[in-house]
This record gives C-alpha cells, structure tokens and sequence, in this order.
C-alpha cells in the first residue's frame, strides 16, 4: 500500500509543486508590492524556451541561468509599462502572457529540433541527499528530488526572512500598502515595485526551467498550460506570506498528484471530474478558511 | 493597400489549385499535427498546389478559418481532427465551390467530406504486442482529451491485449489538454508506479513527457502514435500505431484536382496501408508465436475479417 500509493502520491505532490512553488513566490513578491503580475505564464513559457536553448550551449547550469535571464527579460517589459508608462496592470498583464506565447511559438518553430520533440538536452535528475534521503519515508520524498526543489527549501525561509525582518522587505510591504505613503518615508516606490516585477520574472522563468529542465527533458509550444495563473490563485490561497505560498503550492502539487492517481485506479467515472479536482479544491479552501482579507491594500492599481 | 492589388490580381486570375490546413495544435509536436503538415507539404510538391497552414484553437476559429478560406476559393480545406465537423456543417453550404474535409468524423454533405481512419485496426495488434512483452500484466494508455477516435483506439488496445491473457488489465488516462507536457510525465509515473510496464500514448505534444517518463525508467516500454514515433526513445519503445496521414492527404487532395472527388467517408484501413503496426527495429523481436499472429491478424483486417472492433467515427 505504501509503495503503490502513498509513496508515489507524495513524490508526484513534491514534483508537481515545484514549478508552481518558484512561480508563486515570485508572484507573491511582486504582489506584496501591489503588482498583479498577471504575465508570469509569460515569464514562465519564456523560461521554458530561454532554459532550453541555454541548456543546449553550455549544459544544465547555464539552462537554468538562460531561463530565469528569459523571465526576467519578459518582466522587464511588463514592469516598463506598469512601473514606468503606468499602464493599467491586468492589460499589460495579459498582453505579456499572450507576446510570450506567440513568441516562444514562433522562435520555437525557427529550429524546432534543437530543443523539442527528440532533442536530448542535459536534464537536472533527482539527487538524493546524502543521509537525510535516507529517513523513512520522508527521506525518500522531501530527499531524492532534483535540485531546483532543494533550492526552494532554503529559498523559502530566506525570503520570509527578508520580508519581515528587513529593511528592504518592510520597504517592499510598505509600498503595496500604500505607494504614497511610503514615498512619502523615502522609500523609492517606483524602483520598489519594478526590482519586485523583476524578481518575480526571474522565478516564472525558473518554473519554466524546472519543467524543461528537471521534468520533461524538452520544449514544446503551450508547455506552461496555465501555471502562471495557478500561481496567483496559489498567492491568495497562501494569503500573500512566504510560508502560506509554499503550503498552497504543496496543496496544489498534492491536489494534481491525487488526480493522477486517482485516474490509475479505473473508477467508472468521467475523467474530467478528476481533472477539475484541483481547482474545485481551491474554491472551497478559498471559501472555508475564513479569516480577514489579507491582500496588499494598493494591489492592482 | 498597395502591396495587396497584385494579390488580389493574382487570386483572380490564376484560380490554381489551392489547399489550406488547419490543425488543432502546434506542427512541431511530431504527431498528429506535424504529420498533416507534412501531407500539406506532399500535397504542395507532388501536385504543384498552393497551400496555406494555419493553427487553430477554438471552435469559433475553425468556423472563421474554414469560413475565409472559402470565401477565397480555395479548392480544399481540410479541418484536422474529429472537432472540426461541426464548424464543415455549418460553413460547407455556404462555400459550395470548395471541398472542406475532416479528418475524423462522420459528417459529409454536398462538397464535404470525412477521412476516416481505421486506427483500431493496428491499436489492436500493438495490444497484442504490449501484452506479450508485459511482465507485470499491467498495461496503461493515456490520451490527450477523450475524443472519440482515441477512445475506440484504446479500447482497440485493450481488446488486443486481453485476446492475449485476459488478465491483463489496462488502466487508462487523460490528461485534459495536448499541451502539458509535465502533466503528461506525471501521469505516465502515476501509471508506471501502479506497475504498468507497456504505456500506449495519444497525447501529442503533451506525450512528451510520457516519452521522457519512459526513458528515465528502464524496463517499461511506450508505443507510439499516429507518426512513427520509434525514434524518440529506441531503446523504450516496442513500435508505432502509424497513420499515414500525408498519404491519405495526397489521395484525397488528388482526387479534388482530378475533379473525380465524391463527398463521402472517405475510409483508410489497414488494406489500403494508409494506417499500420510499426515494430520498432530496435527493439528486441517479439516472440515468434506472437509475431504470425499479428502477422494473421494484420492479414484478416486487410481482408475485412479481423476480430470485430467499434469503428473510429
């Protein structure tokens, strides 16, 4: 029982929440400065494409390097017109998204075989941990993943760390709150909200990383399928703190994983039924956990 | 408004042949879509046709696609896939000087037409072949979207397969899309740690991930679909259920030229070989046994006498 089910069920959750982890604590960064990124599907497609291609010249270090570079390189433009042009953040949002498609599509389909379908890039397999893989049970789930999942371990605490207990997090806190107010203390609020649109580019690109990367071992058109948007949903469900954000990714990783297994095991039930499961799960978390709304007082505008 | 006079000029005065596809998903997927384009490109070489490609979505853009492609007089349009049928129905009458064809379906009309595949057919004998290698009598198919054809494939499959040992059991999967390459990989692991060691894949671009599963655990085979897919993992895959799609595409596009063309369920099995059992030759041979029958069974389809299957619509 606990090899067939249990065990697999765990590493899947462990897996599938990864990618969703990166995108979402970036997301949450940039929201806790009152920016909806809503073009972080597009930061992660480009990191899918950007990874890929880096990986192919100069090994997986560099693929991982190309594609937060391909993230960030899409932030940067959303944060260019929200920041500098002070366009409406939802538009340019959405218009990101839809450029880093089409985009990816299009460079995609210039050398097609170099990355995709057959392409043998370097992927980043699991590495078990020496001794703490060795724990029952847990070693062999939370200890024997690839290495991006081990970077999120310490990035975690790390960025909860700054944002409470820094300079630079309260600075960050302070201008999603209220951008006036916290010019009005000398914090730069404009270059606050855009080093925050960055970061969050650099880790949607690092989801897309870790898909191609340490995941799937190629790049195809689409292959993002809408984690940009889980990742926000995760922010909310998470209620816009560091810790939060892990567990809601966790408890989507674990709402796919369950959906993957629950379709082995040849219930005469309509498919679709399990695969909405993860998103019927969010709404009745969102609606259950109660509790004061939490979000930045400035998000959006 | 310049640059489109001459174009325009052009469409006028040479009503040449001219065949556009539309296909649901990107042609790099080395599947399905990439296989219709190679037939649009067939089509463009061997009868000198013009021919425009365009990826579709959405119902309404197949509607508006199939729509602007009649409008221009094209010759032919073929719709790729099942989900196209309605969109032929409702545009088809409005353009009566171009045939719309789909690949998949049911539906003809005046100047619309059906390709049908009898993709059951070989389904049936990679069953027979997954089933013989199966050391764990676990197999698993996991699709794209449960579009009807798919379904008839995998239940072609799993039939196969319990003619074999009635034991076997078959779990299948969708993965809700064509794209999500990481789902496909997950739900390929999910399959292979209930101890499935043959995976039958029909998801595309999102397949990929079924491929690289495959790869990183050794001792579990994958069968490939609709291209010959044997390539993408020599070592793990025991063959392909082909369909020749650029060569029904000619056939048909000939036919459309030749004005010889009658709108019906245009019907390729495995007589015609337009759809066929690809072993992989990397693979180690299958028993021997094994081999005559698939040898018989591919034999007794050809001839209209294979086991009775519920035909792809």
């Amino acid at each position: 029982m606990l090899e067939l089910l249990l065990i697999p069920f765990l590493e899947a959750t462990i897996r599938t929440a990864t990618p969703l982890a990166f995108a979402a604590l970036g997301e949450l960064v940039s929201e806790r400065a009152g920016v909806i990124n809503l073009g972080m599907e597009g930061s992660i497609i480009a990191g899918c494409l950007g990874g890929a291609a880096a990986a192919v010249l100069g090994g997986s270090a560099v693929g991982y390097l190309g594609a937060a570079l391909a993230g960030l390189l899409l932030a940067s433009l959303f944060a260019l017109f929200v920041v500098r042009l002070g366009s409406d953040q939802i538009i340019t949002g959405t218009a990101i998204t839809v450029l880093g498609l089409g985009l990816t599509g299009t460079l995609f389909h210039l050398a097609p075989t170099m990355v995709g379908v057959g392409a043998t890039l370097p992927t980043t397999g699991p590495v078990p941990l020496p001794l703490l893989s060795s724990i029952p049970l847990f070693g062999r789930v939370l200890f024997t993943q690839p290495l991006p999942t081990y970077v999120l371990y310490v990035l975690v605490p790390i960025v909860a760390w700054w944002m409470r207990g820094t300079h630079a997090g309260l600075a960050l806190r302070a201008v999603g709150e209220s951008p006036v107010a916290a010019a009005a203390a000398g914090v730069p609020a404009a270059r606050v909200r855009a080093l925050a649109i960055g970061f969050s580019g650099i880790m949607g690109g690092l989801c897309g990383g870790t898909l191609v990367l340490a995941q799937v071992g190629s790049f195809n058109e689409n292959m993002s399928a809408g984690r940009g948007f889980i990742a926000i949903a995760i922010v909310v469900l998470g209620r816009w703190t560091p810790y939060g954000t892990a567990g809601a990714a966790l408890v989507f990783g674990g709402a796919f994983a369950l959906q993957y297994l629950v379709q082995t095991l040849g219930l005469a039930l309509p498919y679709q039924l399990f695969l909405a499961m993860p998103y019927v799960l969010t709404l009745v978390l969102l609606a259950t956990l109660h509790g004061r709304a939490i979000a930045p007082a400035h998000l959006g505008r | 408004m310049v640059a489109c006079g001459p174009r325009d000029a052009d469409v006028q005065a040479d009503q040449g042949f001219r065949v556009a596809l539309l296909t649901p998903g990107p042609i790099s997927d080395q599947s399905w879509n990439a296989a219709a384009y190679e037939g649009l490109m067939r089509i463009r070489d061997s009868l000198g046709a013009t021919v425009r490609h365009v990826q579709t979505r959405t119902p309404a853009e197949f509607e508006e696609n199939f729509r602007q492609y009649g409008a221009d007089r094209f010759s032919l349009v073929i719709g790729h896939g099942f989900e196209f049928q309605d969109a032929a129905q409702r545009v088809g009458p409005e353009y009566p000087q171009t045939v719309y064809a789909t690949t998949g379906g049911t539906g003809t009309g005046a100047n619309i037409a059906a390709i049908s595949f009898a993709f059951e057919e070989p389904s049936y004998l990679a069953g027979v072949a997954a089933a013989s290698v199966s050391r764990s009598k676990v197999l698993a198919a996991i699709g794209g979207t449960e579009l009807p054809p798919v379904r008839t494939s995998f239940d072609a499959f799993t039939a196969g397969a319990k003619s074999v040992d009635p034991s076997i059991t078959v779990l299948t999967a969708f993965i809700g899309n064509w794209d999500d390459a990481g789902a496909g990989k997950e739900q390929a692991l999910a399959m292979i740690a209930r101890r499935a060691d043959v995976i039958f894949q029909n998801a595309d671009a999102a397949g990929q991930g079924i491929f690289q599963a495959v790869r990183e655990t050794p001792g579990v085979w994958i069968v490939g679909s609709n291209a010959d897919q044997n390539a993408l993992a020599p070592q793990s895959t025991l063959g392909s259920v082909v369909i020749d799609i650029p060569h029904a595409f000619l056939l048909l596009a000939r036919e459309v030229r030749d004005s010889s063309f009658t709108p019906r369920v245009v019907r390729f099995g495995t007589a015609s070989d337009v759809v066929r059992w690809t072993p992989n030759p990397a693979a180690p041979a299958l028993r021997r046994d094994v081999q005559s029958r698939i040898d018989s069974l591919r034999r007794a389809f050809a001839d209209g006498r294979g086991p009775a299957l519920a035909p792809a619509p």
